[in-house]
């Protein structure tokens, strides 16, 4: 089906429930609807499997307007369906839960209700996603009149409360592990009750790094936002730069060049190389394979040399610039990229046969957090983690952007589901990437490297996905034709996959959940986690180290 | 008598100082940072840095920790995690601040869950400004700190001021 097609059953399926509806470009369907039908139209799209709800935006529309805005964007291929839900800014905001239908809506949810102040109702859980518990109550930080100093600390409060821990009853107890999970967004907290060995029950808490990007965005420019969105997340760090770019072209309804859509897919197919390698590294670490993790880190300061060449930096390179990119691909570069590309494949074959042949690894990862077909369908996994599961999730293949229109790429999918499979998607995939990337140096279209683009973006509101390393990332930008953006939202590919971790770790080993987290990839970054453990007649601390440690020795 | 008590202090004073200066382990924490400093502290301690051949090593436990690497503007949910670590860390202690949101909040200045700099909560010796610091910095700034343990001192930096650049 075409996207028009799409579009056209879209609105066939909610024509039921919708008061008006708009095509804002010619990818987008906009349908207004009351709160009330929400629930039924979201079962309706649910139901004709119409695509999957990618992100949940929040909106304050102002003051004058005296009303806040939900807006629920489903994506299927390249169309994407937006339902807009209403309420009065002043009385009570309430839209029922859709976390029942859909899952993975509940982080959406809990997000809606502590940026904005929407009461959800059916929500099965009402903790704090990523503000801190000391946040005063009634005080919401994406509301249009909120400010600093409001969110001042509640005394005789902790920004983090301790959370339960030890025995609960007979064999039961709850391990704390974190809140140090250094990742990017989502540092988290996770809580998992154990019987003895086999975890019973699985909570987490995000907010560790919760910074506030998205209000700080409102408060600066169009440019000087490039730089903070680049500083969302260090590893990929272009894919943001460039989401957000692609999204304010589309507002100013700027042509970007063929030479820099090119050169920004270059940079962002060289940030895959690194993302993947280093959470090679990282995963191998964790099961105490520290042979492949230093393997895989010396081979991944390969790319870390082409990205300096090309941009001057290692990391947060600053590639982008609105309406192109500032650094351009002569044939140094270019012989550079080809020559480390190559031994790059090389490397990546190598070690695609020793996560598939080495025996003592494959004890850790084969048939371990096995998620089937239907599972990653109903979690609403995004990127490599979905595509292990033989669900193809990947922008690049069902909405090609920028220069993929150019040199397309295909998805890379494996069956099994399984943290082997996890590992064998994501290494495919860079060899996928190298070959693009090949294509792409020989193949460089001549222009200019940028267009100008105004200081003032035209009003109005836009869509941006992007395949990041780790799965979709979606930016949702709104400009009401001035220097700085009305709103912009961002959806990380991390947060649909927690729920992979948090589903899959009740039943399992606690010896396994280093490998379960690790798995889907949350940006590991470091290991400073502090993890409780507290067992029947044995309480402990065991730090981070020490859990992985247990892990390896368990499988001794 | 007092002499021999007084040759032997020194005597294990210097044994002290030669095997710290020789085997610091290094507790990272990360106060709500990008990630960027992080993946720059990990790629110092990868073969091709490697810091381990000055006997650094990344430790996983701050009760074994000589040195906290901290990275990132402190959130406000850090904030007491950060406190918490520092205390569990032996004496003597010393800490760097690595990047540039670590040492001023950086480009999250401002942000409504940003409390500031790390030295506004605990006592820093070694400031590595950067966003990211390549990991020639990061080991630049760990040497600085050996070169001081070795004349048996504390570093003592100052916070790196913001220099306004001339407008062209």
């Amino acid at each position: 089906m075409n996207t028009e097609q799409l579009l056209t059953q879209a609105e066939d399926l909610l024509a039921t429930w919708s008061k008006e509806s708009t095509h804002p470009d010619p990818m987008r369907l906009d349908v207004v609807i009351s709160a009330d039908d929400l629930r039924a139209a979201t079962q309706d799209l649910h139901t004709a499997r119409w695509g999957y709800l990618s992100a949940i935006t929040g909106l304050d529309l102002g003051i004058e307007a005296g009303q806040l805005e939900v807006l629920y964007h489903f994506c299927s291929g390249p169309a994407i369906t937006t339902l807009r839900v209403r309420q009065p800014r002043d009385g009570e905001a309430v839209v029922p839960s859709i976390a029942d239908i859909i899952p993975p809506a509940s982080f959406f949810e809990r997000e809606l209700q502590e940026m904005l102040g929407f009461t959800i109702t059916g929500l099965n859980n009402n903790n704090r996603l990523f503000l801190p518990d000391d946040w005063p109550e009634g005080v919401y930080p994406m509301r249009a009149e909120f400010t600093k100093d409001q969110g001042a600390p509640v005394p005789g409060r902790h920004a983090d409360e301790m959370p339960d821990e030890g025995l609960i009853n007979g064999n039961t107890f709850v391990v704390p592990i974190g809140p140090q999970h250094p990742a990017l967004k989502e540092p988290g907290h996770f809580e998992f009750t154990v019987d003895g060995e086999i975890v019973t029950g699985a909570r987490m808490r995000l907010g560790y790094a919760h910074r506030g990007i998205e209000k700080a965005a409102e408060a600066r420019n169009w440019n000087q936002n490039l730089y903070l969105f680049e500083r969302v997340c260090g590893i990929c760090s272009h894919t943001h730069a460039m989401a957000y770019s692609m999204g304010v072209e589309k507002l100013a309804q700027v042509e970007v060049p063929a030479r820099a859509q090119a050169i920004r897919e270059l940079v962002a197919g060289l940030e895959r190389v690194h993302s993947h390698l280093l959470w090679l590294g990282v995963a191998a670490h964790e099961a105490g394979f520290d042979t492949l993790f230093m393997y895989s880190w010396r081979d991944r300061e390969t790319v870390m040399n082409l990205l300096e060449q090309i941009t001057g930096n290692r990391v947060n390179y600053s590639a982008n610039v609105l309406g192109g990119v500032k650094c351009e691909i002569g044939p140094e570069q270019a012989k550079a990229v080809k020559e480390g590309l190559s031994y790059l494949e090389g490397r990546i074959r190598h070690y695609l046969e020793v996560v598939t042949t080495d025996v003592m690894f494959l004890n850790r990862t084969r048939g371990i957090g096995t998620i089937t077909f239907d599972e990653a369908v109903k979690f609403g996994l995004l990127g490599p983690t979905a595509r292990a599961s033989g669900l193809v999730r990947d922008v690049r293949v069902e909405a090609p952007y920028g220069a993929y229109l150019m040199f397309p790429v295909s998805a890379v999918t494996e069956t099994n589901g399984d943290l082997e499979a996890r590992f064998v998607v994501r290494l495919k995939e860079l060899l996928v990437s190298c070959a693009t990337m090949n294509n792409l140096v020989d193949n460089l279209p001549e222009g200019p490297l940028s267009v100008r683009v105004p200081r003032k973006i035209p009003a109005g509101e836009t869509i941006s996905r992007m395949e990041a390393p780790r799965g979709e990332l979606l930016y949702y930008i709104k400009s009401n034709g001035g220097e700085s953006p009305a709103r912009i939202h961002v959806r990380t590919p991390s947060l649909c996959n927690w729920v992979s971790v948090l589903e899959k770790a009740v039943g399992s080993q606690l010896a396994d959940v280093p490998m379960l987290i690790a798995g889907m990839d949350p940006c590991f970054s470091c290991n400073d986690r502090m993890v409780t453990v507290a067992r029947p007649g044995d309480r402990q601390t065991w730090s981070w180290e020490q859990l992985r440690q247990h892990g390896i020795e368990y499988y001794k | 008598m007092a002499n021999t008590e007084v040759f032997w202090k020194q005597v294990i004073s210097k044994v002290r100082t030669w095997s710290r200066l020789n085997s610091i382990w290094a507790v990272h924490f990360n106060s709500g940072s990008c990630n960027g400093c992080d993946i720059e502290i990990l790629a110092t301690l990868t073969p091709r840095y490697d810091v381990e051949r000055f006997g650094i090593k990344l430790q996983g436990s701050p009760r074994h920790a000589d040195v906290l690497l901290v990275s990132g503007p402190v959130t406000r949910q850090a904030r007491e995690r950060l406190l918490r670590t520092y205390e569990q860390m032996p004496e003597p202690k010393f800490v760097i601040s690595v990047g540039s949101c670590s040492i001023s909040g950086g480009v999250f200045e401002g942000c409504y869950n940003v409390g500031g700099s790390v030295d506004e909560v605990i006592p820093v010796d070694v400031y590595i400004p950067g966003c990211p610091p390549r990991p020639e910095a990061v080991i630049d700034g760990i040497i600085q700190l050996l070169t001081h343990l070795q004349g048996g001192s504390r570093p003592t930096a100052k916070r790196p001021q913001i220099v306004e650049e001339a407008v062209a």
